[in-house]
């Protein structure tokens, strides 16, 4: 325990840095459009994760549950999502359910007790991956042109990619928001157990303490985007159904997107005949 | 017909007691150049934004008169079509990019007006900018000059008549700076653009503007062609605009008599090669102090730096540096952007580890020391200072180390240090709302609270309007007396020139030179392939003589003399 603590402390800061951080956000985001995933139309991918983000909530067959949780698997592998984004989902899901799932082996529960937990597990592992292929595989931008495409609006589909125009900006500030108080700061000593608690609740206090300029610094910034969105005509376009048209047109549905709807369609129903037959 | 009309215009800001604009006639006509000069605060930024619209249709106010553009009254007209009238590239340009995308950016306000052939349109403004072979790259990727650039696509995708630009050059070094004015140039020439610019440096107006207008409490003072322009030279100071150096050793020059009172002043170099010919070059005897090497303070021993990317190979910026600072030593640390300026304090400062090599201060190796501890020893001051606010006052902020440390009589300290650097008047702002120089002046002040032996600044003078730049070096060499060791990284070379006993420069991730002012300076071949620029008097006395080495006005006066049969 004691071990674990200084490694935590240590590394709060230090190895979980705001750098890497910002790197992995921009690998995630702009990293892999080279990648199958990436190339697809966004409408059909989208279409593709309404399926798998929806139904494997209504059933609950085993069988078909693993096979739409390797099909996930294999397009999460086609993404190349970044690293810290499949750790997330591995904490994710076992603090979901994961842990109940061992708890209930270590204390004897039966195979009856762990049944309906792996069934919720498969699930929540199925819809997760997903998700992350479809939002981590395809960039922001089409991403964005995809949701338009059914309806959402506007606004919300710009604030999808602004967010990750911004997010690099942001976080270098607080990464130099955090510097100040690290370097200008005084933490508790940390060679003691009680230390090192004393640092690891400072060092998160710091974290929270360094919004507040952040806030501060990003509202100053803001103005002039404001101003400039309104002279690039980022209101014009939002009322002017042409500019729909023309974002819209660069998108088109190719034999690559046939090819993964029809592969998909039919794993799937080779999954189904499967459960039925087992 | 004028590209710009301004009848009796009047503003004033909601909730501001005066207005900012107070009876404004002007006419620019169209293919003009023109600069715009005036104090802080004496209206330049406001007058530009009636001219896009901005005011009255996004902000309010009390506005009176009328702005004409192209023959179109700006208050019958809206924001939308007047922008594809008027293009504008803002003072803090990074803002006003908002796609993440290269071509994305250039033609978003493209699309955004429905232009069928929307991207085509980016690319042309691209390629008219200068940065063709870039459409695919991320924004972040690109330098400060290039985002500049791309701000400018921006507006220019639109194709405009007229283009503002507030302070474009206020961030970049010399090199993307003269890029930046070579486009302009090639826009109002070729392409026949109305440009205007919000300028301070006196030397890019002498070299590129047509035309200058001179701003005084929200009236038109004048405008007059650049070369009569810059010969008011007394009446340019007192507005806190510093005319080309040349000029000002012209007008010195002629207030000793030694220029007839009649002539004309130069303002390029050009010019007075043929004013200043009669000059020879007999230095004063010059005191050479070889600088005390005794104890190194801060060391590199073959350091290699790698940066992580998002695509491909980590980025290499350091290629084995070896470097030894001494005590009590002045150092500037040159550079181009990128070359690992800013790599060298992060890795001072324990913030960035070195992938191999050794960094030791004070003799240790500071491996395996955290920031926190070095703090005591090393101290940065960062190149924005908005990010060291990190209290709701200047006087918070600069007692925050020595309050959390414990450091006896803190509060004397705090109030000393609030005196030494006038800030005792704004103790409680918060920093972000001060000025400029007041905030660089609160980040020097915060930098210095815990006497460190070693004092890093990042870019003290960037961004700086060329008075408060002033004020600020003033602030420097006030401080020299109080601190020890300090390095500057920064692109400002009369800043280099005025103040640093020791010059390091980087290149290409390795030093590849380091010495005295003279010895930097006077290798000519090493300032061309670094894209040093120095200072404008230094590179006219050079043109004089090749062995004169002046830095400042005063030393051209004092080092040249009327030849005897001149």
């Amino acid at each position: 325990m004691d071990k674990l603590m200084t490694k935590l402390s240590e590394n709060i800061l230090d190895k979980f840095s705001m750098d890497f951080l910002r790197n992995q956000v921009l690998k995630n985001a702009y990293g892999n459009d080279h990648t199958l995933i990436a190339k697809l139309d966004p409408r059909v991918l989208l279409a593709w994760y309404v399926f798998f983000g929806l139904v494997p909530w209504f059933v609950n067959d085993t069988v078909f549950l693993f096979g739409c949780f390797a099909l996930v698997t294999i397009t999460t592998l086609l993404a190349q999502v970044a690293g810290l984004v499949l750790f997330l989902f591995g904490l994710g899901v076992f603090s979901q359910t994961g842990y109940l799932f061992l708890a209930t082996l270590l204390f004897g529960g039966d195979t009856t007790a762990i049944l309906p937990l792996l069934l919720l597990t498969l699930k929540v592992a199925t819809v997760s991956l997903a998700s992350i292929t479809v939002f981590s595989g395809l960039d922001p931008d089409r991403l964005s042109i995809g949701l338009m495409w059914y309806g959402c609006p506007e606004q919300f589909s710009f604030s999808v990619s602004y967010a990750y125009r911004m997010l690099p900006l942001l976080m270098e500030e607080f990464q130099n928001v955090l510097l100040s108080y690290r370097l200008r700061g005084n933490p508790p000593a940390h060679e003691t157990f009680k230390g090192k608690v004393q640092y690891l609740i400072y060092q998160v206090k710091i974290i929270i303490h360094a919004f507040y300029p952040l806030m501060l610094n990003t509202a100053k910034r803001s103005r002039t985007t404001v101003e400039a969105l309104e002279l690039r005509g980022y209101r014009y376009a939002a009322s002017n159904p042409q500019v729909r048209k023309i974002k819209f047109s660069a998108l088109n549905i190719t034999h690559r997107d046939m090819l993964f709807a029809a592969v998909s369609f039919l794993w799937v129903a080779v999954t189904m005949l499967l459960a039925s037959i087992l | 017909m004028n590209a710009i009309e301004i009848r009796q215009l009047t503003y004033t800001y909601p909730g501001a007691e005066r207005p900012i604009l107070n009876g404004i006639d002007l006419d620019v006509e169209k293919g003009d150049f023109l600069a715009i000069v005036g104090n802080n605060g004496c209206g330049k930024s406001t007058l530009c934004k009636t001219l896009n619209g901005l005011i009255p249709h996004f902000i309010s106010g009390e506005f009176g008169g009328s702005v004409c553009i192209g023959g179109q009254n700006t208050l019958e007209t809206d924001v939308g079509q007047l922008a594809q009238t008027v293009g504008y590239v803002y003072q803090d340009f990074e803002n006003q990019i908002v796609r993440p995308t290269v071509l994305d950016d250039a033609s978003y306000a493209c699309l955004n007006y429905a232009y069928q052939d929307y991207e085509q349109r980016g690319r042309q403004a691209l390629a008219l900018c200068g940065l063709q072979g870039k459409e695919l790259d991320y924004v972040w990727q690109l330098s400060g000059g290039q985002t500049h650039l791309l701000a400018l696509a921006g507006a220019v995708s639109l194709g405009p008549d007229i283009l503002i630009l507030d302070e474009p050059i206020a961030q970049l070094d010399p090199g993307h700076a003269d890029a930046i004015y070579e486009v302009l140039k090639e826009l109002n020439q070729k392409h026949g653009k109305t440009i205007v610019v919000i300028e301070h440096h006196t030397e890019y107006i002498a070299n590129y503007c047509r035309n200058v207008l001179l701003l005084k409490d929200g009236k038109v003072e004048w405008k007059l062609p650049t070369q009569q322009a810059l010969q008011r030279v007394e009446e340019l100071q007192a507005c806190n605009i510093f005319p080309p150096q040349i000029t000002v050793a012209g007008f010195a020059l002629q207030q000793q008599g030694r220029l007839p009172k009649t002539a004309q002043l130069p303002t390029t170099i050009e010019q007075a090669k043929d004013c200043f010919s009669q000059l020879q070059y007999r230095p004063q005897a010059e005191m050479n102090d070889k600088p005390n090497r005794q104890e190194a303070v801060a060391e590199f021993k073959e350091v290699w730096v790698g940066y992580r990317s998002v695509k491909g190979e980590p980025r290499r910026i350091f290629n084995g540096v070896n470097l030894t600072l001494y005590r009590g030593e002045k150092i500037a640390l040159i550079g181009s952007n990128g070359a690992g300026k800013s790599t060298t304090m992060k890795l001072l400062t324990g913030l960035l580890r070195p992938a191999q090599g050794e960094v030791l201060i004070g003799g240790q190796n500071i491996k395996h020391k955290k920031a926190e501890e070095l703090s005591r020893q090393i101290s940065l001051v960062y190149q924005n200072p908005e990010q060291m606010f990190i209290k709701d006052s200047i006087r918070g902020d600069i007692a925050y180390a020595m309050q959390v440390r414990g450091v006896a009589d803190w509060q004397q300290r705090t109030e000393q240090l609030l005196q030494q650097f006038q800030l005792t008047e704004l103790a409680e702002r918060d920093g972000r709302l001060m000025s400029g120089g007041q905030m660089r002046r609160a980040s020097l002040a915060i930098g210095v609270a815990l006497e460190p032996s070693i004092l890093l600044l990042d870019e003290p003078t960037a961004n700086l309007d060329i008075a408060t730049r002033k004020e600020i070096m003033k602030t420097l060499n006030n401080m020299k007396q109080i601190t020890e060791t300090v390095m500057i990284a920064t692109h400002d070379m009369q800043l280099v020139c005025d103040w640093a006993e020791r010059i390091i420069v980087l290149y290409g991730g390795e030093v590849v030179a380091d010495g005295t002012r003279d010895e930097i300076f006077g290798n000519i071949p090493l300032c061309q392939k670094v894209g040093i620029r120095p200072p404008e008097i230094f590179a006219m006395a050079q043109q004089l003589d090749a062995k004169a080495l002046c830095y400042t006005v005063e030393s051209f006066l004092n080092d040249f003399k009327e030849s005897d049969h001149g």
